[in-house]
């Protein structure tokens, strides 16, 4: 994610949370053990890191029992949570900013971003 | 630098073998998760919001060549080839894998580095001046005095698992504080007494997070002796009396304010009447031992470099000129100088640097010093040790590694936190806002008309950004679920020390940076002189006509009165 475009990433983010309550569902996330990345429980109790995979629950309380069972893998996922997603028209979207960079990485630069230096 | 003798070496190593045995634990499900925690923080790995972070000790900021080049070498083989210095003069990697964590601490033992301590309710990293051993005013090298608190406070086991964390900053110059020494938990500051005796005045009670407090003198005049004996009797009487019932109000500077600093005190001298005279007693010939570890390096002995610099100063090659001018500070050599090297590029995160970056710093510290290379607290580096006649050459080769600006102490050298890109504990991203401040006031002729002014951003309220102690402080807020930043003005985190206060309700993340825009413009309205600093026109004119200047007259304004501080 560029980080000028996503400077606008919170007024968008209003845009959808407003437009999308009628549709609130649940997924459950948390992190994988291994190497900390985003998972997102999908179908037949496995994982993805990919927020397009979540399983997406019709109601809270559904989504709290497949956490609990989640809380049990811990040497896949640690601390594994339920949060809510609008599903409006096949498309799935988290309602925070939190969630919207776990689900797309840090929306800033990182890495090898300065010249190559030459041999000094 | 201190070098590590038999028994360092061999309880870093069985450390991190220690940590490898955890880990198969954790994943063979013999321990659980929170079983896990408390030993992986221990050990600076924290879990983030993408990733694992490890967090790699830097005592008082000190690093040698041949560590730096370990630190890229991490960052390249079980990174993602940076590495980003902190407000507390440490590395964090931001990408490791957990499997490759105990492998990490094996490199970093390698080197005499550790991540001990980094993270946990312990004393943390111990921090210093970044220019200790070289400024001229300072009275002494405040390390030796670090490294001893440093020694003393690793696997204390009194002090394992205190209320909260604990964070100690040692420094030595009368009238300066270049480490933020009175937020922190302890502030130890070298001083000479009336009759020219020297020993430490000892602070307690600093801090910033959700409840700022600048830290008040507990200890008037503690004898070098008893330095470590007087530093105890404080960490017993928190450990004894600091609450535990509320993470927001564990820390230190909750009970020293609760008390009142002469109770506080009444029992500190209480405690250490008991211990002073035990066997933390400090004798010379372990001072001296430890002293000699920071022994001064082989300085030729050149001419003064002043004449030479000033010419620099005034020089035809402008980028130099600029570079001399902010970065390049006095030493106590003469003919050597300090140079600050800016870690605040345009479109890089502050504080990041490249695993290349890293090698080729790490030639530099080489080339142009003794090997050596200072982290301070404001997320730059510095070259301690540079021949007066090398700077030139220095600066050209900082040129070609992007890291070259030259604005230290100015409006873009800010420091911000990781913020919501990275922090579990975030509320709000300081990066874009940092990234955007640095690219919109780029123009360094602009930032030196501004003159010495100091920003600094934090994403949440637990201030790891040092919003409070800004001239111009940006803190992030969450309202239901966006991303939201109150600008705080008048902030210090120097001697003058005093903390910012709220400009008013809070700005968008598409406002905040009009909103410092109008600031500065107010403030250069203001002043009466260039040589008129923005703290000194906060300070005088208060608040008023900057909050007239960001959100209109009072009678245009809505809502400020109820500002959700």
């Amino acid at each position: 994610m560029d980080w000028k475009s996503s400077i606008a990433l919170s007024l968008c983010l209003t845009q959808s949370e407003k437009m999308s309550k009628q549709q609130l569902k649940w997924i459950v996330t948390g992190n994988f053990t291994a190497d900390g990345a985003v998972a997102y429980l999908q179908a037949e109790n496995r994982f993805s890191r990919q927020l397009v995979d979540a399983l997406v629950f019709e109601n809270k309380e559904d989504a709290e029992a497949a956490r609990k069972a989640a809380a049990g893998r811990e040497a896949l996922v640690t601390d594994p949570y339920v949060t809510e997603v609008a599903d409006a028209d096949k498309q799935l979207d988290v309602l925070t900013a939190r969630e919207r960079i776990r689900s797309q990485g840090p929306s800033t630069p990182y890495g090898r971003l300065s010249p190559t230096p030459r041999v000094v | 630098m201190y070098q590590y003798d038999e028994y360092d070496r061999r309880i870093v190593a069985e450390r991190a073998k220690q940590f490898e045995g955890q880990v198969e634990r954790r994943y063979s499900g013999e321990i659980t998760e929170s079983e896990f925690k408390p030993l992986r923080l221990q050990n600076g790995l924290y879990m983030q919001l993408h990733a694992y972070m490890l967090r790699v000790a830097i005592p008082y900021g000190t690093l040698s060549s041949k560590q730096l080049r370990k630190l890229a070498h991490i960052a390249r083989t079980y990174d993602r080839n940076y590495g980003h210095f902190t407000t507390r003069q440490n590395l964090q990697y931001n990408w490791p894998k957990l499997d490759d964590v105990p492998k990490i601490l094996q490199e970093l033992a390698s080197v005499e580095m550790h991540a001990i301590q980094t993270s946990g309710n312990c004393v943390r990293n111990v921090t210093s001046d970044h220019l200790a051993g070289v400024a001229p005013d300072e009275l002494e090298d405040p390390r030796p005095w670090a490294e001893i608190i440093r020694q003393w406070s690793t696997f204390h086991p009194e002090f394992a698992a205190l209320p909260r964390k604990f964070k100690i900053a040692v420094g030595a110059t009368p009238g300066v504080d270049r480490a933020a020494i009175a937020y922190h938990d302890i502030g130890v500051r070298l001083i000479e007494n009336e009759a020219g005796e020297r020993g430490f005045e000892v602070l307690a009670g600093g801090g910033m997070g959700r409840t700022p407090y600048i830290g008040q003198v507990v200890g008037k005049f503690v004898a070098k002796e008893d330095l470590l004996s007087y530093i105890e009797a404080i960490l017993r009487v928190y450990n004894t009396y600091g609450r535990r019932d509320n993470l927001y109000k564990a820390r230190i500077k909750i009970l020293v304010n609760a008390l009142g600093v002469e109770a506080f005190r009444e029992r500190v001298e209480e405690e250490w009447e008991q211990i002073k005279d035990g066997p933390l007693k400090l004798e010379q010939a372990e001072i001296e031992r430890v002293a000699r570890h920071f022994a001064p390096p082989p300085y030729e002995k050149l001419p003064d470099g002043k004449p030479q610099l000033d010419a620099l100063r005034l020089g035809k090659d402008r980028e130099l000129a600029r570079f001399v001018r902010n970065n390049v500070l006095a030493h106590k050599q003469p003919g050597y100088a300090a140079v600050i090297v800016s870690l605040k590029q345009k479109g890089i995160p502050p504080g990041d640097m490249s695993d290349e970056q890293m090698d080729a710093f790490a030639d530099l510290a080489d080339r142009f010093g003794f090997g050596e290379l200072r982290v301070t607290h404001t997320q730059n580096l510095v070259l301690p040790d540079v021949r007066a006649s090398d700077v030139p050459a220095l600066h050209a080769e900082l040129v070609k590694l992007g890291l070259a600006t030259p604005n230290h102490n100015k409006l873009t050298d800010l420091i911000a936190c990781p913020g919501l890109d990275y922090c579990a504990l975030a509320n709000a991203r300081s990066i874009p806002v940092a990234l955007e401040l640095m690219e919109r006031f780029e123009d360094i002729d602009y930032q030196s008309d501004l003159g010495e002014l100091n920003v600094k951003i934090s994403g949440c309220i637990n201030a790891c950004g040092h919003h409070h102690v800004g001239h111009i402080g940006i803190l992030g807020i969450d309202k239901g679920g966006e991303e939201f930043y109150q600008i705080m003005l008048g902030g210090s985190a120097g001697y003058d020390a005093s903390l910012g206060e709220f400009l008013g309700k809070a700005l968008s993340v598409t406002d905040i940076v009009p909103g410092v825009s109008k600031v500065l413009n107010c403030y250069l309205g203001l002043r009466t002189s260039p040589e008129d600093r923005f703290i000194d026109v906060v300070r005088r004119v208060g608040l008023a006509p900057f909050k007239e200047a960001v959100y209109g007259p009072p009678t245009m304004r809505q809502g400020v009165a109820h500002a959700d501080h």
